[in-house]
């Protein structure tokens, strides 16, 4: 029996490749869920584009009731440098939203992984659930989708684009003080 | 247990919140006021009766709505609106909920519309508010049903001011000019740099928080104080340096009110603007700041960027060049909705603009390096107040009474340097006004 991965004429990458894949997004959330933000930003290629829309409800009738267009309000659209500068921020130690530390759980699944336009590059989708705490009581729930562009290098793998959509059109927290 | 003993009421008297003795929460004089304002459900109820059916409240900017048909939806208070464009150009904004059996009529945050039809039971409305027809209205005209007594409930008055949309629940409310009164004044350094007017960028931040609504409109009001304690880590991360201690720079800084409308600034031209850390946005503002001069004076041209901060009574606030945009929407006593936009000149290069959109992005959002350590601050100084002794604990405001001054040029009540609290005072003040006036008569002039 031949197994196939081939769905709607694209090929998934095969199960070694999926495996890396898996694995650095699996070690990506750990560093994120352990604030280690150097890490992590060693994690990204040089041309990140880091993007997290804003999520709008339209009609149907409306833009076909997309959610999220480029080039308006969003939570994250980001290059390297402001990524960096969230970083900074992290690091302060009168960064006192952060101080006691948050409490993070990055939950990622769905990993679904094809050869990406450009050599060397695979598309990635996933699912996440993000569960952060504070104080006693001070506990939000983030689950959404990503759409990864990750890039083979001599280094190894580096994330050089993501999406990220969630479902909430009205964030039912007061911050998002973690990466996604 | 004895028998004729009778068994404990568990259940202390409740505590009844005195909102015929209002005076006793809010000593302006002394600088004190009480917390339960912060915290009593029978002081918000009585805050959504007497300021937000009562008050112009913001709706939107005429750039989200261009064409006929566009809409928006909103919240004036708890009650929500549909904001629409007429055919006429005209602005109309209604309840959005449906005078049948009360369903929610809009659905979509935003979009373009010919009409809105309830998905109940069919009823269909005109953008106009009219209603057009019925599923089964054969039925109706067998009742003897007469359409034009059924439209969407009309919001009093909508009015705009230089591009931001207003409405009142009031139909006895002065005129949106008269509301605004000295502060317009104000706002043409936000509103009116070059004659060519301000628009949103696209989309909208919304966010809840638990806090009281007041906590975030005071804040920007006159808290600049905040910013250098509070945001000292996002400073760092965008200008690589700590905010400057703004009361040794206090000759040339003010706090200013008009009526609880209140802004605080300095002239130092580009200091919100530099919290992006991004040199394209200030050279914009340097370079516009000669013609905005000619146009609004030297003091006025100033502003225009500068360590600043406004909130337009009750619930509107803005961050003047650093432009972000808000409403802050009460829902109940501990809880918000944050409404976040960026506003730009027309005007504008694209390029510029865009640098704004990712500049309010990374600092005043949900996500942004300052705004992530607000949200603390404001819920635990809500939330602390459950507490039934701190409850009776007063706070302080004070700081800066005595430092009123005449001002040749500026208008409405100034006072010398930043570092004050004389608009939190101010917008309390005013707070105390609206939740005592029966009527608009009864108000007096601040
Ligand atoms: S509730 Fe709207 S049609 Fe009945
Ligand atoms: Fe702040």
């Amino acid at each position: 029996m031949t197994i196939t991965t081939e769905i709607a004429g694209r090929s998934a990458v095969d199960a070694a490749t999926a495996y890396q894949l898996e694995t650095f997004l699996k070690r990506e959330a750990r560093l994120l869920d352990t604030e280690r933000y150097d890490d992590w930003l060693a994690m990204l290629a040089d041309d990140i584009h880091y993007w997290m829309p804003s999520i709008e409800s339209r009609r149907r009738a409306n833009n076909g009731g997309a959610t999220h267009l480029p080039g308006r309000m969003a939570y994250f659209d980001d290059f390297m440098e402001h990524l960096q500068k969230r970083v900074a921020r992290f690091k302060q130690p009168t960064a006192w939203a952060e101080d006691p530390p948050t409490r993070h759980t990055h939950v990622i699944s769905n990993v679904e992984a094809y050869a990406g336009e450009a050599e060397g590059e695979y598309l990635v989708y996933s699912t996440f659930v993000n569960y952060r705490s504070r104080v006693e009581t001070d506990n939000d729930l983030l689950i959404g989708r990503r759409t990864d562009v990750i890039r083979a290098t001599q280094d190894g793998l580096r994330l050089a684009r993501r999406k990220i959509v969630i479902t909430q059109t009205l964030l039912q927290a007061k911050n998002i003080n973690t990466f996604l | 247990m004895c028998k004729n003993e009778k068994p404990i009421n568990f259940k202390p008297p409740r505590q009844k919140a005195a909102l015929d003795d209002l005076d006793q929460y809010v000593n302006m004089a002394e600088g004190r006021m009480s917390r339960k304002v912060f915290w009593e459900r029978d002081i918000y109820e009585q805050e959504l009766e007497k300021i937000f059916a009562r008050v112009w409240l913001f709706l939107g900017h005429v750039s989200q709505i261009p064409k006929a048909g566009d809409y928006v939806t909103t919240s004036m208070g708890e009650d929500d609106v549909l904001v629409v464009r007429q055919k006429d150009g005209a602005i109309k904004a209604f309840l959005n909920t449906c005078p049948h059996r009360g369903n929610r009529v809009c659905f979509s945050e935003v979009g373009n519309a010919r009409g809105f039809i309830c998905n109940y039971h069919g009823w269909s409305f005109g953008i106009d508010g009219a209603l057009r027809g019925m599923h089964e209205s054969g039925a109706y005209e067998a009742s003897g049903f007469d359409k034009s007594q059924h439209g969407l409930h009309e919001v009093a008055q909508v009015d705009s001011y230089k591009g931001l949309i207003f409405g009142t629940l009031d139909p006895a409310a002065p005129p949106l000019k008269e509301y605004l009164g000295d502060f317009a004044w104000y706002l043409d350094t936000l509103l009116d740099m070059d004659g060519e007017g301000t628009e949103f960028i696209g989309g909208c931040v919304r966010s809840v928080m638990k806090c009281n609504w007041k906590f975030g409109a005071e804040n920007f009001a006159g808290d600049v104080m905040h910013a250098g304690w509070t945001h000292d880590s996002g400073a760092k991360a965008m200008l690589g340096g700590a905010v400057p201690e703004l009361d040794k720079c206090a000759g040339d800084s003010y706090h200013v009110n008009v009526n609880g409308h209140g802004w605080e600034f300095n002239l130092d031209k580009v200091g919100n603007s530099a919290t992006f850390g991004d040199k394209e946005v200030r050279r914009y503002i340097h370079e516009i700041q000669p013609k905005v001069a000619e146009r609004l004076g030297h003091t006025r041209s100033m502003m225009i960027g500068s360590i600043s901060s406004a909130t337009v009574f009750p619930n509107m606030s803005f961050l003047p060049g650093q432009n972000t945009f808000r409403v802050w929407q009460p829902r109940g006593p501990d809880e918000i909705e944050l409404h976040t936009w960026t506003l730009v000149n027309k005007s504008a290069p694209e390029e510029i603009k865009e640098r704004y959109r990712r500049g309010t992005m990374i600092t005043f959002s949900p996500s942004g390096v300052f705004e992530m350590d607000d949200g603390e601050n404001f819920e635990y100084s809500t939330r602390s107040n459950r507490g039934r002794v701190t409850r009776e604990q007063d706070l302080f405001l004070g700081l800066g009474i005595g430092t009123r001054i005449e001002h040749p040029e500026l208008p409405g009540n100034v006072f010398q340097g930043q570092i004050n609290e004389a608009n939190q005072r101010a917008y309390y003040q005013r707070w105390l006004d609206f939740m005592k006036a029966e009527s608009w008569d009864e108000l007096p002039q601040r």
